[in-house]
């Protein structure tokens, strides 16, 4: 096979590229068709794997690729810091987190978003002058092809591929076999992702690189990761501290709404919500002293809706998240001793990222 | 060279590969990160016929090892894998197999041992090994991983001695790469051959008697004879080497080095460290530097030669550990590599350090500051670090000389201050007392008066929220109803499971009230440990008296491999409580199947294909056989029913106070594995009840009770409609699994039948329960 040329290799010869996910979104996949595709239709070798861990929704995901000659051997097992290539799954992770980590004026950043680059840019320091968006949650529910197929194509492009016809034979060996129904609109999301970066780089050449005012050169690999010591054996004196956790982004586009006027106070809501979202406290209901359903704390609600579907009288209901950024009868714990500094600024802001599932149906067998 | 076929796959991939390929018999096996994918990726093949391996899950490592035990004695061949604690749960049967001499393969997916629990990758495991008489071959990369497989067994079969094939978990296990493979698995038998074996326990003709007793100058020739075949090994497998690289291009070199040629300066590292250590080689002999790296691939028999040979013109070496032989100066690595150095009379400056411990990343920078750390220190020590000589050594109190203890450790606590701190008050005896829940003992009988769920909800949760199950995970929603029925004070302890790994990662904690973990084989020993110092405590006055209740949380897994200890608990009859959340499989790690599995469904290792249905025997009955310990109280509980739960875990908590060990079994959700939809699990559950797959009962005192008889109030569903409601047994609902159905239809009606005679005519006058 012929070897294609690499877009840019670093000083130890290899194409490095990185992909950002959430848990749910098919990062590892499209990690795992980046390296077959170089590996068996580019004429390079390749590795590739993804972070281990959870792998439950909402979770961030990141993958890594290397690329390199096929004579060379890839001995590196660590992960990639600074990529060539930043494939970012959801706009949202560029707003906390690490996902721009190791950048350059040299990377070529690829996002999922309906924005356009000059919008994305005055959002989020991305100091770098190649930036592409591909509106892939859109272009999924167009056409009914995965995230991670769309950004698939999107990659192929900024990997210099001329054409779909390697991504497309990737696609075909991956989905082929096992997912024959999903293969047509699937190949057909590549296509779109490849087209829409495609006519992204013909319009570069009159784009003014103008960085709205962000000056950095680079984004600095974030220091290693930090050991806390507690007593010894690594015993936890921190009462209750998992309350600092925002679980709001395992939600998948809803959430449970509470109409209060509705409640009769049967308390099958608390029996069945696995996370202690509902806050009850002692009042008068129907001229009897009892436990009143006072709201949720949205912090901590995964959006699984049993109580919603428990609930005798409807009195919760699931409500598109998007309609409510701000969630009524929001209460936070009550037996916090404090709050956390940062839990109203994003207590209920799930839906930033679990809009994206509202198209997003696990395929049968895992994750695709 | 035979024809080979480029795969994109990882080590694991890779070992299912050889594995297949070599045509094994059986692999007896249990499930533990970061082998597992091994047993997985065999299930799938085998499910659609592409091998007929015999596949045994036991209920845990010892028995996994067990089962190779007597398959590889029955003449056959033999695999399994294991990581980190699993391998030294199956350590008490390797010294066997190896002193009786029976051939077999196993892969040791290097991880590091708990305690604190992590499931990545050092060498922590692996060197526990380095006595039991095991040849051990250490794969750098998943191409070896394929190739050393091969080759493992045809040295096995030759010197009749166990063998192991360690690589990295994770790096080398999960990480894809290039990798070849023979075409033809024709290839790969024949390289192997046909298996000798003379030793038949199924000839009775000539029947054989193996394991007899040894008195001391037969055990002295049985080691020596262990020792030979040890030592034959350093023969055996550079020919075995090299006629599987005539076939591959690729052999087993038990030293392998890399960089400058005659390198001054020498860095050890094994597995795939070495890999990447490659890199920094490559830039450091760019700069001109003459230094180089090591690896072993064979530990045992450890090359001392081979090793003294490559080190011959180094002036300072630096063995790097992934691993640590606690006040042993250094990892048993380095500790070998120095008296083989010493025989030799190899005189380099030797230095140790331990890096890369549960998995921290080995940059090719980190690599880089070891090699100019170790220059530094040759430097300081004897002036010229590229030629050797004698050392200007101090003798100097603290570490050992050339101990260069660790790198990369990091300690920030201060950077967390927001995690750090009590987010809870305290849950005193007179803050969960509250007297919602009470039970009293009347003529002999328990009578719990409970009020309704909402008085209920006053009782402050034991576990704070932020706990990262999957949305509409069954397992908290069980746990506080549980606890919501206790009002004395409860200590926890959790096994390894879901509920433990999502409640307490470090540094954080779910719990406001004590809690401790054990690994699943030994919770409910553990806790009557810690219950016993309790009681006694209390008798001495050290401690204020009061009821405490002592509570262990277990998945149904943990009910698998640590069902023995559980048992020998109940029967001496400890006062505790145990809990089951039983979600029917190893969740926790990626759903294998669990004794609790239901029959036919999917699971990892219980593919449906069309040589298999899904899992091939019936759902342990684990309330049952507690039961038949003898213990005052047994209960199944449903979340569908919360105040038949609730009373029954009132009245748990009390025999568990007053009497004696108390169990209690609750079916759980795990919408992910199940794969069902998170908001319609309560009715899942409630369907599990009515079909009889879970009826709800208790035993007390001897006496069963059933709480629901949905045959007598017209509620009783067929099992397949239980079924058809979980992706992972809804392919039973195809007419070709009829006569299966059948058979599960009626093991289930029979068991449910054989509760009612248990409880006779009294017992089934029901309460009455929720609706």
């Amino acid at each position: 096979m012929k070897e294609e040329r690499l877009p840019a290799t670093n000083e130890n010869g290899y194409y490095e590229i990185r992909l950002e996910s959430i848990g749910g979104l098919g990062a590892n996949l499209c990690g795992k068709m980046i390296g077959e595709l170089g590996l068996r239709y580019m004429g390079h070798n390749s590795a590739g794997f993804s972070s281990y861990g959870s792998e439950k929704s909402g979770t961030p995901v990141k993958a890594y690729i290397r690329l390199c000659s096929w004579e060379k051997e890839i001995h590196v097992h660590s992960p990639v810091i600074h990529p060539h290539l930043l494939a970012v799954f959801h706009e949202a992770l560029l707003e906390k987190g690490n996902a721009l980590e190791g950048i350059s004026r040299d990377t070529i950043v690829l996002v999922n978003s309906e924005k356009r680059e000059d919008e994305l840019r005055g959002h989020y320091a991305l100091c770098t002058d190649h930036v592409y968006c591909v509106p892939a949650q859109q272009i999924a529910m167009e056409c009914g092809a995965r995230i991670n197929m769309i950004m698939f194509g999107g990659i192929c492009r900024l990997m210099g591929l001329r054409d779909c016809q390697k991504a497309d034979a990737v696609c075909q060996d991956t989905l082929g076999k096992k997912y024959a129904a999903a293969l047509k609109k699937n190949l057909e999301g590549i296509h779109r992702g490849f087209y829409e970066v495609q006519e992204q780089m013909e319009g570069t050449v009159q784009k003014d690189n103008d960085n709205h005012g962000i000056e950095k050169e680079s984004i600095d690999t974030n220091e290693d990761v930090r050991a806390t010591k507690s007593l010894p054996g690594g015993a936890i004196p921190w009462i209750g501290n998992s309350v600092v956790n925002d679980l709001s982004p395992s939600r998948q586009g809803y959430f449970p709404l509470f109409l209060p006027e509705r409640c009769i106070q049967c308390a099958r809501c608390d029996a069945t919500c696995p996370d202690m979202v509902f806050q009850f406290q002692e009042g008068t209901y129907k001229g009897k002293t009892m436990m009143i359903n006072k709201g949720l704390d949205y912090y901590h609600c995964k959006g699984c809706m049993r109580c919603v579907t428990i609930c005798p009288v409807n009195a919760l209901v699931a409500a598109k998240e998007s309609e409510y950024p701000d969630k009524p009868y929001f209460i936070p714990n009550q037996e916090m001793l404090q709050r956390p500094a940062y839990y109203d600024a994003c207590g209920m802001d799930g839906y930033i990222t679990s809009e994206s599932f509202l198209t997003e149906k696990r395929v049968d067998g895992g994750e695709l | 060279m035979e024809k080979q076929t480029i795969e994109y796959a990882s080590g694991n991939e890779m070992a299912v590969f050889a594995v297949k390929q070599i045509g094994y018999d059986l692999m007896g096996y249990y499930p533990i990160t970061p082998s597992t994918q091994i047993a997985e990726g065999l299930d799938a093949l085998r499910a659609e016929g592409k091998t007929d391996l015999c596949m045994i899950p036991a209920e845990g490592e010892h028995s996994a090892a067990g089962i190779c035990y007597g398959a590889a004695a029955g003449g056959g061949r033999v695999f399994n894998a294991t990581s980190a604690n699993g391998l030294l749960y199956a350590m008490e049967q390797l010294p066997v197999q190896s002193g009786t001499r029976i051939p077999m393969v196993m892969n040791v997916v290097c991880r590091t041992v708990s305690g604190p629990l992590s499931i990545k990758g050092d060498h922590s495991d692996l060197m526990y090994l380095l006595s039991a008489g095991w040849p051990i071959l250490f794969a750098n990369t998943a191409q070896q991983v394929y190739d050393f497989n091969i080759i493992a067994l045809k040295l096995a079969e030759r010197v009749q001695l166990p063998v192991v094939v360690a690589y990295d978990g994770f790096f080398t296990s999960h990480q894809k790469k290039r990798c070849y493979r023979f075409e033809s698995e024709m290839t790969v038998q024949q390289f192997v051959g046909k298996k000798q074996w003379s030793r038949s326990l199924f000839d009775f003709a000539n029947p054989i008697s193996i394991g007899a007793y040894m008195d001391s100058a037969d055990i002295m020739q049985n080691r020596y004879e262990l020792h030979s075949a040890m030592e034959q090994v350093r023969r055996e497998l550079p020919e075995i080497s090299a006629s599987y690289e005539e076939l591959s291009g690729r052999g087993c070199p038990a030293v392998e080095t890399y960089g400058a040629k005659a390198a001054k300066v020498l860095l050890l590292f094994l597995g795939s460290s070495y890999e990447t250590a490659k890199e920094a080689v490559d830039a450091q002999n760019r700069k001109g530097t003459p230094c180089g790296i090591l690896t072993v691939h064979c530990l045992r028999p450890f090359p001392a030669e081979e090793l003294a040979a490559a080190c011959r013109d180094a002036g300072t070496i630096l063995v790097a550990d992934r691993q640590d032989s606690y006040g042993a100066g250094g990892g048993a690595f380095s500790i070998e590599v120095r008296a083989a150095l010493q025989r030799y009379g190899i005189l380099a400056s030797v230095y140790n350090i331990v890096y890369g411990l549960g998995g921290q990343d080995l940059f090719p920078e980190d690599i880089q500051k070891l090699f100019e750390r170790v220059l530094q220190e040759g430097r300081s020590q004897s002036g010229d670090p590229y030629h050797s000589g004698t050392p200007k050594r101090k003798l100097h109190e603290g570490a050992p000389a050339g101990d260069l203890g660790y790198y990369g450790i990091c300690e920030g606590a201060d950077q967390k201050e927001e995690i750090l701190k009590p987010y809870f008050a305290p849950l005193l005896p007179e803050t969960t007392r509250i007297g919602v829940t009470r039970v009293q003992e009347e003529n002999g009988r328990l009578i719990v008066n409970s009020a309704s769920l909402n008085d209920s909800v006053r009782m402050p949760k034991r576990l704070a929220p932020g706990h990262g199950a999957c949305p509409g995970c069954g397992i908290v929603v069980n746990l506080n109803l549980l606890l919501r029925a206790i009002e004395d004070p409860v200590v926890l302890l959790f096994q390894t499971g879901c509920a433990m790994i999502v409640t307490t990662p470090y540094p954080k904690t779910c719990f406001k009230v004590p809690y401790i973990h054990n690994l699943f084989q030994n919770g409910a020993a553990t806790l009557s440990g810690l219950a016993e110092m309790c009681y006694r405590k209390q008798k001495k006055g050290e401690l204020p008296p009061g009821d405490i209740v002592f509570v262990m949380v277990t998945g149904d897994g943990g009910m698998d491999i640590g069902m023995g200890c559980a048992l020998a608990t109940a029967i001496r009859g400890h006062r505790l409580l145990i809990f089951e959340y039983d979600n029917g499989g190893y969740m926790n790690t990626g759903y294998q199947l669990s004794y609790a599995t239901p029959k036919g469904a999917k699971s990892a290792t219980s593919h449906v294909g069309k040589e298999q249905y899904g899992k091939s025997f019936f759902q342990k009955d684990m309330a049952q056989i507690m039961a038949a310990t003898g213990i005052p109280y047994v209960a199944t509980v449903a979340e569908s029913h919360p105040a038949d739960f609730i009373k029954k875990a009132a009245k748990a908590a009390w025999y568990a106070k007053n009497e004696g060990t108390a169990y209690i079994k609750a079916l759980s959700a795990c919408p992910l594995n199940w794969n069902d939809n998170p908001e319609h699990e309560e009715k899942v559950i409630e369907a599990a009840v009515n079909s009889c797959y879970f009826p709800l009962y208790e035993i007390e005192r001897g006496k069963t009770t059933l709480s629901v008889l949905p045959d007598k109030i017209n509620k009783k569903i067929p099992i397949l409609e239980f079924f058809s409601m979980m992706g992972r047994t809804s392919h039973l609902t195809q007419p070709q699994y009829a006569a299966l159905v059948n058979t599960i239809q009626a093991e289930i009606d029979q068991r449910y039948d054989r509760i009612k005679v248990r409880a006779g005519e009294s017992g089934v006058q029901q309460e009455k329960v929720d609706a």
